[in-house]
């Protein structure tokens, strides 16, 4: 590997380490006390350290060794997290940012890791001194073990790539060893594959160590600090079994291990209840007695064991990272298997005996498993909202002290799950709408007292699930849109008339037209009129859409919502004349053949439908699409009502030839002009049929 | 030493002078694109009109699971329409990744064509733009117009005002 990869793999690495630390960054200055992140934010450090140094970029390594230090003292509780701390901690990550990230800057900015670097100093001058003398303390006191020493019952199983990640399992033995004393010591070597097969590089063995020290049980558990997250450790306080050996509350842990034997067939029920009777008399281990009495080898009774161990800890959680070019691959191909299948049901459907319905019947089985296959590609393409939301809070802190605000960014539903596409393309049009609230929303402190409210606002960032949609909302509690001025603004642009009678949500929407902004002077942050109608474009290109709601004084809610996959869609198939048509069924309501009564058709407004008490819009779709249709008389043909954000709309269809599942490919947007097509896709006999959209349907219809 | 040079030579002249082109009849013209440009010919297949498309975009088809737009080439150099017939086919062809069908009224043959053959600078006076037209070429005692795929499926026109 040449050393451009190692910089290139580490760059990816350090990406995501800085976001994570970003984010925690700023969690610890909401909450100084939490160990756990300052522990994470400590580890982050160390990542860095040893990556950059594997990467060859010394400056990186070097700077990240002082801060590792400055944050081991702030673990230890020599440095208190203070502003200034917090400060700094930014100030060098994005020191780092320039110095991984640019690439020449590494000159010009030697002289300001000079400056962070006394400043770092400053910071830990102080506490170094007294920690050494401490150590050494420690040490002395640790030397001679007495009774009242605990033991620990230790298992570390290594990952057999961890001589790869530079961790050499003996050191961390040596460590423990250094402890206390070493009751037993036990190598695993279950996993030891035959010779033949044995690689050099991996590591096969586990251990099991007993320890008696008088260290806490924290003090070991940091032996383990960079390597429990990835590596199955467990630590286990067994001094009261050391205490009085041979008591009964082993019993039930033992008892267990003996079953395990018994499932996995290494024992009979009848050899082990002859164990455990021995073992009632006698209170030896009962995987000693199977040895003894010749029932099974040591090796067995070590599967079993770590068979014990696994049902014991939760299984944990184990994950691959994959190429996503290889997960859409795999769509793709899924993809074609969903249209080969409507091929074989359109086949079957016409073979009219027996066999028709017999291949229909397996047909169905294989469309269930496929439905569950598409259920699980989707859910790994699927992942959480939450590293996404977490990258904005260093970005709201920074934004907020420039502009002399107290801005907190709250954070619900980081778990809620959303297509790989999707959240890679919302974090634009996220940022820009956060940036608004913080430009425009939230008032400056003082302002904001006065109008009796808290002196810091608050930003919401919050996804959630909803009848198979994802909704993501921006909540502030600042100051809200004026209404009256975006009417103003309205009229000046000639979007409506000066005394036209127009919705509030109408009024608001217009705020998605480009060149439209009511702020009255351009901020640093946002208000030059570009953005919105970008914010309103990309989420339209995600299927989905966007909606303000706001009261003067009290906040807006920017409220998104976007379809939870964008390759397979539930659909209706529509027949129009000699074409057919996809309708989305997510949009339709329902279909009917309306009264002939029920059409009534008004000045200026076009065709209405009564439809269940009120009159919807009647669209013509062959007119809309520039076709022929077989009916022209509404109450000949059929009527889908489809709806979108609360609009309903009626469309005269001729036929209606069914329902099935399609996968949605994509037009390139010069092949039509028209909002109402969306997309195509490719049916069972190998045409293509055109999505209607109906969001998109009614905007060109209301233009 | 002087031998291998030789041969060298030979090869440059071969791939360096020669031009390899698709050729295909609109009306009784015979037009050309070079091969590094079509990814396949097809026959004609059902096409899927869309709605509120420029004139000569016929539609999309299905290319193996892609969907795929067609143009008329008899449109796109404002000619007469005519009926498809079993000669009508399909080339589609592939510009920076893009794919798109052409339907022509035939398709010859495969030409080779030495470079100095090729005529560059072309005055043309008949309804197709001089944008389409790469080059001129004399092959097989034929007139060869060789056209520019990407100026034909050049598709800034759909957001020209006046468009549909």
């Amino acid at each position: 590997m040449s050393e451009i990869d190692i910089r290139s793999i580490f760059k990816t690495e350090a990406k995501e380490i800085i976001e994570n630390l970003e984010s925690d960054v700023v969690r610890l200055e909401e909450s100084s006390e939490d160990e756990k992140i300052i522990n994470r934010i400590f580890r982050y450090f160390h990542t860095l350290k040893g990556s950059s140094g594997i990467a060859g970029l010394t400056h990186v390594y070097e700077f990240s060794h002082l801060l590792e230090n400055l944050l081991d003292d702030v673990r230890s509780g020599h440095v208190e997290v203070t502003d200034s701390l917090i400060d700094l901690i930014f100030d060098s990550i994005d020191w780092m940012k320039g110095a991984i990230f640019s690439e020449d800057g590494t000159e010009v900015s030697e002289n300001n890791r000079e400056k962070l670097s006394s400043r770092i100093y400053a910071f830990t001058a102080g506490g170094r001194e007294v920690i050494t003398k401490e150590t050494d303390e420690i040490k002395i006191a640790r030397e001679p073990v007495e009774s009242g020493a605990k033991y620990y019952n230790i298992k570390a199983f290594f990952k057999e790539d961890i001589f790869e990640s530079g961790i050499d399992p003996l050191m961390i033995i040596e460590d423990l060893m250094s402890m206390g004393r070493v009751v037993s010591n036990r190598v695993i070597k279950k996993k030891l594959p035959s010779f033949e097969s044995m690689d050099p590089e991996c590591c096969y063995f586990g251990w099991e160590i007993v320890l008696e020290t008088e260290s806490a049980v924290t003090e070991i558990k940091d032996v383990f600090l960079f390597v429990e997250e990835e590596n199955n450790i467990t630590i286990e306080d067994e001094t009261s079994n050391y205490r009085n050996k041979g008591s009964e509350e082993k019993l039930p842990l033992e008892k267990k291990i003996g079953e395990i034997m018994v499932d996995k067939g290494i024992l009979t029920d009848k050899e082990l209840n002859e164990v455990v009777t021995i073992q009632d008399k006698e209170g030896d281990r009962i995987g000693d007695i199977v040895v003894k009495k010749g029932y099974a080898t040591k090796d067995d009774v070590n599967i079993a064991l770590i068979e014990q161990e696994r049902l014991k800890k939760k299984i944990e959680l184990q994950t691959v990272r994959v190429d996503t070019i290889k997960l859409d691959n795999l769509l793709n191909l899924l993809g074609e298997i969903v249209i080969g299948q409507s091929t074989l049901t359109r086949i079957a459907d016409e073979i009219d005996n027996e066999y028709g319905d017999e291949l229909k019947r397996a047909l169905y089985g294989i469309n269930r498993t496929t439905r569950e296959f598409q259920e699980q590609i989707m859910s790994i393409r699927m992942i959480p909202i939450g590293p996404t939301f977490n990258q904005f809070r260093r970005f709201v802190r920074d934004s907020a002290h420039l502009l002399g605000k107290e801005i907190k960014l709250i954070i619900e539903g980081g778990e809620t799950e959303l297509d790989k596409t999707v959240i890679e393309k919302i974090g634009d049009p996220l940022k820009h709408m956060i940036r608004n609230s913080i430009d425009h929303g939230i008032e400056p402190p003082e302002e904001r007292v006065a109008a009796g409210k808290n002196r810091s606002g608050e930003i919401i960032l919050r996804a959630y699930h909803q009848e198979g949609n994802v909704f993501i909302e921006i909540v502030d509690d600042g100051r809200g849109i004026d209404i009256e001025k975006v009417r103003e603004k309205a009229i000046h642009l000639k979007y409506i008339e000066p005394d036209e009678e127009i919705a509030r949500e109408k009024l608001l929407s217009f705020l998605f037209m480009p060149g439209f902004s009511t702020a009255e002077k351009v901020g640093d942050l946002s208000g030059r009129g570009v953005g919105m109608d970008v914010v309103k474009t990309n989420i339209d290109s995600l299927r989905g859409s966007v909606e303000i709601k706001s009261e003067k004084g009290s906040g807006s809610t920017v409220k998104i919502k976007l379809p939870l996959t964008l390759a397979i869609i539930d659909s209706m198939l529509v027949r129009i004349g000699k074409n057919r048509y996809i309708i989305p069924l997510l949009s339709v309501v329902e279909t009917i053949r309306p009264a002939k009564d029920d059409i009534k058709t008004i000045e200026g407004k076009g065709e209405v439908l009564l439809y269940r008490g009120e009159f919807i819009t009647l669209v013509r779709l062959y007119d809309v699409l520039g076709i022929d249709a077989e009916y022209h008389n509404p109450w000949e043909a059929l009527v889908v009502i489809a709806e979108s954000e609360d609009r309903r709309l009626g469309l005269l269809i001729d036929d209606m030839p069914g329902q099935q599942q399609i996968v949605i490919k994509s037009l390139d947007n010069y092949i039509t002009k028209s909002r109402a097509i969306s997309g195509a896709s490719i049916l069972g006999d190998g045409t293509v049929a055109l999505i209607i959209d109906i969001f998109g349907l009614i905007e060109e219809l209301g233009g | 030493m002087a031998k291998t040079a030789a041969i060298e030579n030979k090869i440059d002249d071969a791939s360096f002078s020669c031009k390899k082109f698709v050729s295909f009849l609109i009306e009784d013209e015979t037009y050309g694109i070079s091969v590094l440009k079509v990814h396949e010919i097809i026959a004609m297949t059902e096409i899927t009109e869309v709605p509120k498309t420029l004139d000569y975009i016929k539609g999309v088809i299905n290319l193996r699971g892609k969907v795929v737009p067609v143009i008329d080439l008899r449109l796109r150099f404002k000619m007469e329409e005519r009926q498809y017939d079993c000669y009508t086919v399909i080339i589609i062809a592939d510009t920076g990744g893009r794919m798109i069908g052409m339907i022509v009224d035939s398709v010859s043959d495969v030409l080779n064509i030495p470079e100095e053959k090729i005529q560059q600078t072309v005055h043309f006076s008949s309804g197709i733009e001089p944008d389409f037209i790469e080059s001129i070429a004399y092959a097989d005692n034929n007139l060869v117009i060789i056209l520019n795929v990407e100026n034909i499926v050049s598709i800034e026109e759909l957001d020209k005002p006046g468009n549909p």
